[in-house]
């Protein structure tokens, strides 16, 4: 009878597991090959024995992790990847693509289980989080950032020290359908009353005036910080005058039936597909979408201006960071990171991937006047990192439920505000 | 050694075979749970991850879920949504299952077709259903608007309440075969003889089903309903592409909830514990299935 008890408790547990199986099976497939801390631990004693020249002989592997779906970014890293191999023989990068959804799982159960790349190529504000973690190494000293945007290099540094490289900026801007405004008779937009007038005047039964992304993740919180620090609110500091007037004209919008409450559940890319198929006359959205909306709605008239303000002029920054994992192949990293980073690669990256460099200098040149870039360039000197704070999924998650209960109308924006400072105040004391 | 090849000798050679799926077992569910409950008795997160400065800290982070508003709401969810699912599903699969188990032309093709549902990957379902439950462009809208039973669009999946229906219709639609093909199994096994001595006592339709039907199928049913239950509690692929949990949190289940603390804000430790929750219950229910089981097979 014990046993009979015993065997049910076993299979039990066999049939539950499954829940719990789904994470463990995933860090199984991470792992690139069961050899691979062996060849790092080899080339360890290599390299504390003879220095550089003694495995200068054999082809080291270096990997990098990076989460981009889209076609022409995988191609694009891939030759440069090509080109670097090409130029010398010591290393070998290969990249693996990871999806976003799943980037920070990988690189947290990868963190545990010690199987990690040698360089990652991972959201900005997510930066922080991994730096805390002890994870990356300290770049101090080895990259010249000067140039750089202050956002970005502000988004790979604590403490004063500097645990990562820049890849490229972007942020947010607004576009709005041309033709579409001047059926109209609207004029751009510059500030939120103005805004709102367009809007209404662009709205119909088939369209709606505006859209950005507001999904109650990084994603949404991503889209809502422009207009949050527009009216002079911090991500820290919601619950006053400003935090609510940024909430309450998030309401409007949607009380005004000029922006969906679909909304909540549009990514960036469902919000640009709305754009094109002409349900939304103008959008909030990144400078990524340009290559794929000048191919699929190549008819479309549209154009990009700065978002509107309230107080000032506020964007949000985003983009990719590359970062060097400690106790990985160090050197090699370094060595395709000092490649990648030269001028001439930069620019041929940036161009390619329709990214901004986040190197000032190459940034101001990059694009013509009459470019659809060039605005998000001018946008950028209004752009803000989030964070960088170790916490800040938690601080994230805390502003996106506020303005999620705001469009669905479960809490008026005073109470929103007030939640999620107590929430705030909770983390970041 | 020879002591060792009298042991295996009779009855006890069966433990030999059962060695490599116990030792499999071990090591892959096994570890994983001992694993996780460890971990949800820890306090770890993104800052102590790799450093290993990992504090005991006992019943802290169960205690704190329970103060937490998301965690009890997702609990009562996934409560409601498996009951909800439950019961519409295996009416629904039970009639169908009849209905088929009548000999009639395409009856058996008909059948396969229907099955259609739970081949098709979750993901797919899930997004096909998040485009049905659209506000503006959503097929579901549409028609109700042209029968004109609704005046203005129903806000489907943005609105705390009409989301949870919205998951709970696209579930049913996907178990309905599940309960169907297994039912309809169960009835395969009832032999004729029983129906055709029953119309010769005089036994009505209605009468049949309640006598004989029901009760023959009674083994069968507890297996459909634990086996949904268990499938139906830890849904976390449809939820996470039709609403992630919202909106604003209305729709988070313990899975969902549990991954997103764990992998969105690297609180592990409470994570796990939202995973040892579900586990708990998922495991009384399992003890609760095998007992049935077994029973039945001893009558």
């Amino acid at each position: 009878m014990k046993k009979r008890k015993l065997t049910a408790l076993l299979t039990a547990l066999a049939m539950t597991a499954g829940i719990l199986s789904g994470c463990g099976a995933k860090g199984g497939e991470s792992a690139p090959a069961g050899k691979a801390p062996a060849a790092e631990d080899a080339q360890k004693e290599a390299k504390e024995e003879g220095g550089e020249t003694a495995s200068a002989g054999e082809t080291q592997e270096i990997t990098i992790w990076y989460y981009w779906e889209n076609e022409g970014h995988q191609a694009t890293l891939d030759q440069l990847i090509q080109e670097y191999n090409g130029s010398q023989k010591q290393y070998a990068v290969t990249a693996k693509y990871v999806p976003f959804a799943d980037f920070k799982k990988q690189l947290s159960i990868g963190a545990s289980a010690d199987e990690l790349p040698d360089i990652a190529i991972l959201d900005s504000p997510d930066h922080a989080s991994y730096v805390d973690m002890g994870i990356f190494e300290d770049l101090t000293g080895k990259f010249d950032v000067s140039n750089y945007y202050e956002g970005t290099v502000n988004s790979c540094t604590v403490d004063g020290k500097l645990y990562g490289v820049p890849f490229g900026a972007n942020c947010l801007a607004l576009y709005y359908n041309e033709d579409m405004l001047t059926a109209a008779n609207s004029s751009v937009p510059t500030t939120w009353d103005e805004l709102m007038e367009t809007a209404k005047a662009l709205t119909t039964d088939s369209v709606s005036g505006i859209a950005f992304c507001s999904v109650q993740n990084e994603e949404g919180t991503f889209n809502f910080a422009p207009w949050l620090w527009s009216t002079g609110a911090t991500s820290y500091d919601i619950n006053n005058e400003n935090g609510i007037r940024a909430l309450t004209f998030i309401q409007s919008l949607i009380n005004e039936g000029v922006m969906s409450k679909e909304c909540i559940n549009w990514t960036q890319g469902d919000v640009m597909n709305q754009f094109i198929a002409g349900n939304v006359a103008m959008m909030v959205n990144g400078p990524w979408q340009i290559p794929t909306m000048q191919s699929e709605a190549p008819d479309l008239n549209w154009k990009v201006t700065l978002i509107p303000k309230d107080a000032a002029y506020a964007s949000v920054l985003g983009g990719e960071n590359y970062a060097v994992v400690g106790g990985g192949n160090v050197d090699g990293a370094l060595d395709f990171l000092t490649y990648a980073t030269s001028e001439e690669k930069v620019k041929f990256m940036m161009n390619q991937f329709g990214y901004i460099s986040a190197d000032k200098t190459i940034a101001e040149t990059q694009f013509a006047q009459d470019s659809p870039y060039y605005p998000f360039v001018e946008e950028l000197n209004y752009a803000m990192p989030r964070g960088p704070l170790a916490e800040w999924p938690s601080v994230s998650d805390a502003i996106s439920l506020a303005f999620n209960q705001v469009i669905t109308g479960t809490a008026a924006p005073e109470d929103a505000a007030a939640q999620a400072q107590a929430t705030i105040d909770g983390i970041v004391k | 050694m020879a002591k060792l090849k009298k042991f295996f000798r009779y009855e006890n050679v069966g433990m030999l075979f059962v060695l490599p799926a116990f030792l499999y077992m071990l090591a892959f569910v096994g570890y994983p749970i001992v694993h996780n409950i460890i971990l949800s008795f820890q306090d770890v997160n993104a800052g102590n991850l790799v450093k290993g400065t990992r504090n005991f800290i006992l019943f802290d982070n169960y205690l704190e879920l329970f103060q937490d508003s998301v965690f009890t709401t997702s609990l009562w969810n996934t409560l409601r949504f498996t009951v909800s699912c439950l019961v519409f599903q295996f009416i629904v699969g039970f009639a169908l299952a009849l209905f088929f188990s009548r000999k009639f032309t395409l009856a058996k093709p008909v059948r396969g077709i229907l099955l259609v549902p739970w081949m098709i990957p979750i993901t797919v379902t899930a997004l096909m259903f998040k485009l049905l439950f659209a506000t503006d462009i959503g097929i579901i809208n549409f028609l109700l608007r042209s029968l004109h039973l609704i005046d203005t669009n129903i806000e489907w999946l943005t609105t705390p309440g009409t989301a949870m229906f919205a998951l709970i219709c696209a579930n049913v639609w996907i178990g309905i075969p599940f309960n169907m093909i297994l039912i309809s199994t169960g009835l395969t096994t009832i032999p004729k003889e029983l129906y055709e001595s029953a119309s010769i006592d005089g036994a009505g339709k209605v009468q049949t089903f309640w006598r004989i039907t029901l009760p023959l199928l009674k083994p069968t049913i507890e297996s459909v309903l634990i086996l949904g239950f268990i499938y139906t509690f830890k849904v976390y692929d449809l939820v996470y592409v039709m609403t992630s949990g919202g909106p604003v949190n209305s729709t988070h289940m313990l899975s969902t909830y549990s991954y997103k603390l764990s992998f969105e804000m690297f609180k592990y430790s409470k994570g796990s514990a939202v995973a040892n929750v579900l586990l708990a219950i998922l495991l009384f229910v399992g003890v609760f299935y095998i007992k049935a089981t077994t029973e039945g097979e001893e009558e």
